[in-house]
């Protein structure tokens, strides 16, 4: 039946990532487009470990043991800390395949990610920028140069944009209460698609499985508010339209 | 009007330089500023400025890399030029000499040359000799008739010598050596033996020396970035034979670009792994220079370029073509142009440490200096031993003070405020007992960790400084950190 589900995504196996979740497989035309620019927001700045949690585990999707290079501007470093190596170690990613690009300035990280892009070894490159819009032009070149050499690129943002960006895909993730009986359980998230360029949005709570390192579609038992953020409907149905 | 520099010199001003005019008045260095004054009221007085002249001096220090590697600073207004082996460039010894003279000349500097076999007969031959004195071989003529002091002695010395009756070099040379040892010290005959090459005396060159260089001279200065990009490839592409001779790569290459008003602007960059591929050296030049804060300033052009290879490493043979190492040189390419464009210290890796402190346990380290282990092998088997509880995604590079309400004393948190954020705990996890460093001073208290999340599902690693036994003991509150956030 799984199997079946996924067969779309099959036939160009390469060119997308299954996130292992039928319904979200299935809105996604196969899974994540790889070799793509996706933009990931958080509703607040607040949320935005949980908008990395979430980036962490798609490239922990992409491959068995992916290398990955995170690119952050040092106000970021010194506001919300490093990615700490024995913690998303926890993720299935090994620390050993990490290199972190710190850089001063948004123009910085924007050329570093296409640099990174470039390179072949690379599988997934994700940059973390803070509020502020950012240059379209530069956002189409990352698209580019990631749909020239099939590397994942993910651009993290502490708020949602209201431009226009090539993004294949636009979501926005945030945290959402775990289930955990004692203590805090397995993260969650509550992502939400809202931009899809290859089908419809929707919107999941998704749980972290640490032993099967890949998301699960959480059950909850208890009803659960969306994330908050300032977003009217009348806008999210033009966009979509 | 005559010019004088001063400075002070214990509680005396004295003249520190002066120029010809003042000179020619009869002024000279080290005499009282209150006593210049006196005898010509209208001499122009300067403040002495020691960093500027060491920076000057520096700076002409490096200029005079075209002529040798081994230049050393004699502070504070000479240099010492190792040209052994070099003159030949020149068309000999006198030529580069009179090739040096005409520069400083032309630059408007006030020199004093010599030449010789040992450090200490060209200093004192440059000091108290004949201008551009060249004394290769005959050291001890050109001495015999020089004051003592030329020997670089202590004035205590020289002045005690002086009272029996010793002026010049010449009156100690044939001396008994006993008893002058005996009665002036060690120092005179060492000096003296130095300076007449009886014992070796090493020159401390102000910048190591490169084990490999090569250089090029233009007739006509260059300007443009592509013909100093174009010229590094040529000079990389000589270098190549060089390091594949002796089986070595370059791990940091220096590009020296010599202007032809004298300025000097060295521009360097690191690899990651042994490099000598002309291509790739350009490549990475390409970044240094679009990097550069201030930029390539030509001026009338460059006169003269060098590229050294400042550090080499056996280069490992590799065979190219079959997966993987493609893809490792290709990551070593990108590390090493981030790197160059950046700087080094932004790109970074993580190398595990032998701590159980979180903040000790790894550290970001550049990823051009990091080869081979990087300790994360251990800490998996670690992981797997001890079952190591759960760490944060991210950790604040300190822990941050936060104002906690526990509803047990040494329990988890009811509610805390984070950068002026409450958040209500609903559900808690700990402690982990965190031992501080207790064998050094500064290990810090123990520390008791719990992982929270708040009502809106965001999860923190906070704890608690201290055990709440010694705190109550103590009769302080105890003090809560908020130290990383889980996804």
């Amino acid at each position: 039946m799984l199997a079946m589900q996924r067969a779309p995504g099959l036939e160009d196996g390469s060119a997308t990532l299954p996130l292992g979740i039928s319904a979200i497989d299935a809105v996604l035309g196969g899974g994540l487009l790889r070799g793509a620019l996706h933009e990931i927001a958080a509703p607040g700045e607040t949320h935005l470990v949980a908008v990395a949690g979430f980036a962490l585990g798609l490239t922990k999707l992409i491959a068995p043991s992916p290398r990955f290079f995170w690119i952050v501007e040092d106000m970021a470093l010194a506001e919300s800390g490093a990615l700490y190596g024995a913690g998303f170690n926890a993720f299935g990613l090994t620390p050993e395949r990490q290199v972190t690009v710190s850089v001063a300035h948004r123009r910085d990280l924007l050329w570093v990610m296409e640099e990174v892009l470039h390179c072949r070894a690379v599988d997934v490159v994700i940059g973390e920028i803070r509020g502020g819009e950012i240059n379209s032009v530069a956002v189409r070149r990352l698209s580019y140069a990631a749909a020239k050499n099939g590397g994942l690129a993910l651009l993290l943002r502490a708020s949602p944009s209201s431009g226009a960006s090539t993004a294949t895909t636009r979501w926005i993730v945030s945290t959402a209460p775990s289930a955990g009986s004692h203590g805090p359980g397995a993260p969650r998230f509550a992502a939400q698609l809202i931009r899809n360029r290859r089908g419809p949005v929707g919107s999941w709570i998704l749980e972290w499985s640490y032993r099967n390192a890949q998301f699960i579609l959480a059950t909850h038992a208890q009803p659960m508010a969306a994330p908050v953020f300032d977003r009217p409907y009348s806008q999210a149905a033009r966009e979509i339209a | 009007m005559p010019l004088v520099v001063t400075g002070k010199r214990g509680n005396v001003e004295i003249l520190t330089a002066v120029d010809d005019a003042a000179e020619k008045l009869g002024l000279s260095r080290g005499s009282a500023l209150a006593q210049a004054r006196a005898m010509h009221p209208n001499i122009d007085t300067v403040a002495e400025d020691i960093e500027a002249d060491a920076a000057l001096l520096e700076s002409i220090a490096d200029w005079c890399l075209r002529y040798t590697p081994l230049v050393a600073c004699d502070a504070p207004d000479g240099l010492l030029l190792d040209i052994s082996g070099c003159a030949h460039l020149y068309g000999g010894e006198h030529e580069l000499i009179a090739d040096l003279s005409g520069r400083l000349e032309n630059a408007g500097f006030a020199y004093s040359l010599a030449i010789a076999g040992t450090i200490g007969a060209a200093w004192a031959a440059a000091h108290y000799g004949k201008p551009e004195s060249y004394a290769c071989g005959e050291e001890r003529t050109l001495l015999n008739p020089l004051p003592l002091a030329s020997l670089r002695l202590p004035p205590a010395t020289v002045a005690s010598l002086g009272r029996v009756g010793l002026k010049c070099i010449g009156d100690i040379v044939d001396l008994p050596r006993a008893p002058l040892t005996a009665r002036f010290g060690f120092e005179v005959l060492r000096q003296l033996d130095r300076a007449l090459g009886q014992e070796h005396e090493p020159l401390t060159p102000r910048l190591p020396v490169a084990p490999y260089v090569a250089e090029q001279r233009f007739a006509e200065p260059i300007a443009r970035e592509e013909d100093v990009l174009a010229i590094t490839e040529r000079l990389a592409r000589r270098l190549q034979f060089a390091l594949e001779r002796r089986g070595d790569g370059a791990r940091r290459i220096e590009l020296t670009l010599f202007r032809a008003d004298g300025a000097v602007r060295r521009i360097a960059a690191g690899t990651s792994r042994s490099l000598r591929n002309p291509d790739e050296i350009r490549a990475l030049f390409v970044e240094r220079l679009a990097a550069l804060a201030d930029a390539l300033d030509p001026g009338f052009g460059f006169d003269m370029a060098r590229l050294s290879v400042i550090v080499a490493e056996p280069c490992a043979a590799e065979q190219v073509g079959i997966g993987g190492c493609e893809d490792k040189a290709d990551l070593c390419r990108l590390v090493d142009r981030l790197s160059a464009r950046l700087g080094a210290r932004r790109v970074r890796r993580l190398v595990a440490q032998d701590s159980h402190i979180p903040e000790l346990a790894e550290v970001a380290l550049p990823a051009q200096t990091i080869h081979g282990d990087t300790g994360w092998d251990a800490f998996h088997r670690y992981r797997k031993e001890v079952e190591l509880p759960p760490r944060p995604l991210r950790l604040l590079s300190r822990p941050e003070p936060i104002e906690a309400v526990a509803e047990v004393p040494d329990g988890p948190p009811l509610r805390f405020r984070w950068r002026r954020a409450l958040h209500e705990v609903m559900a808690a996890e700990g402690p982990e007992r965190i031992e501080g460093a207790w064998w050094s001073e500064h290990g810090g208290p123990a520390r008791d960790y719990f992982r929270v999340e708040d009502k809106s599902g965001m999860r923190f690693w906070l704890f608690r400084a201290g055990l709440y036994r010694d705190l109550t003991q103590a009769g302080t509150a105890p003090s809560w950190f908020l130290h990383g956030t889980f996804a």
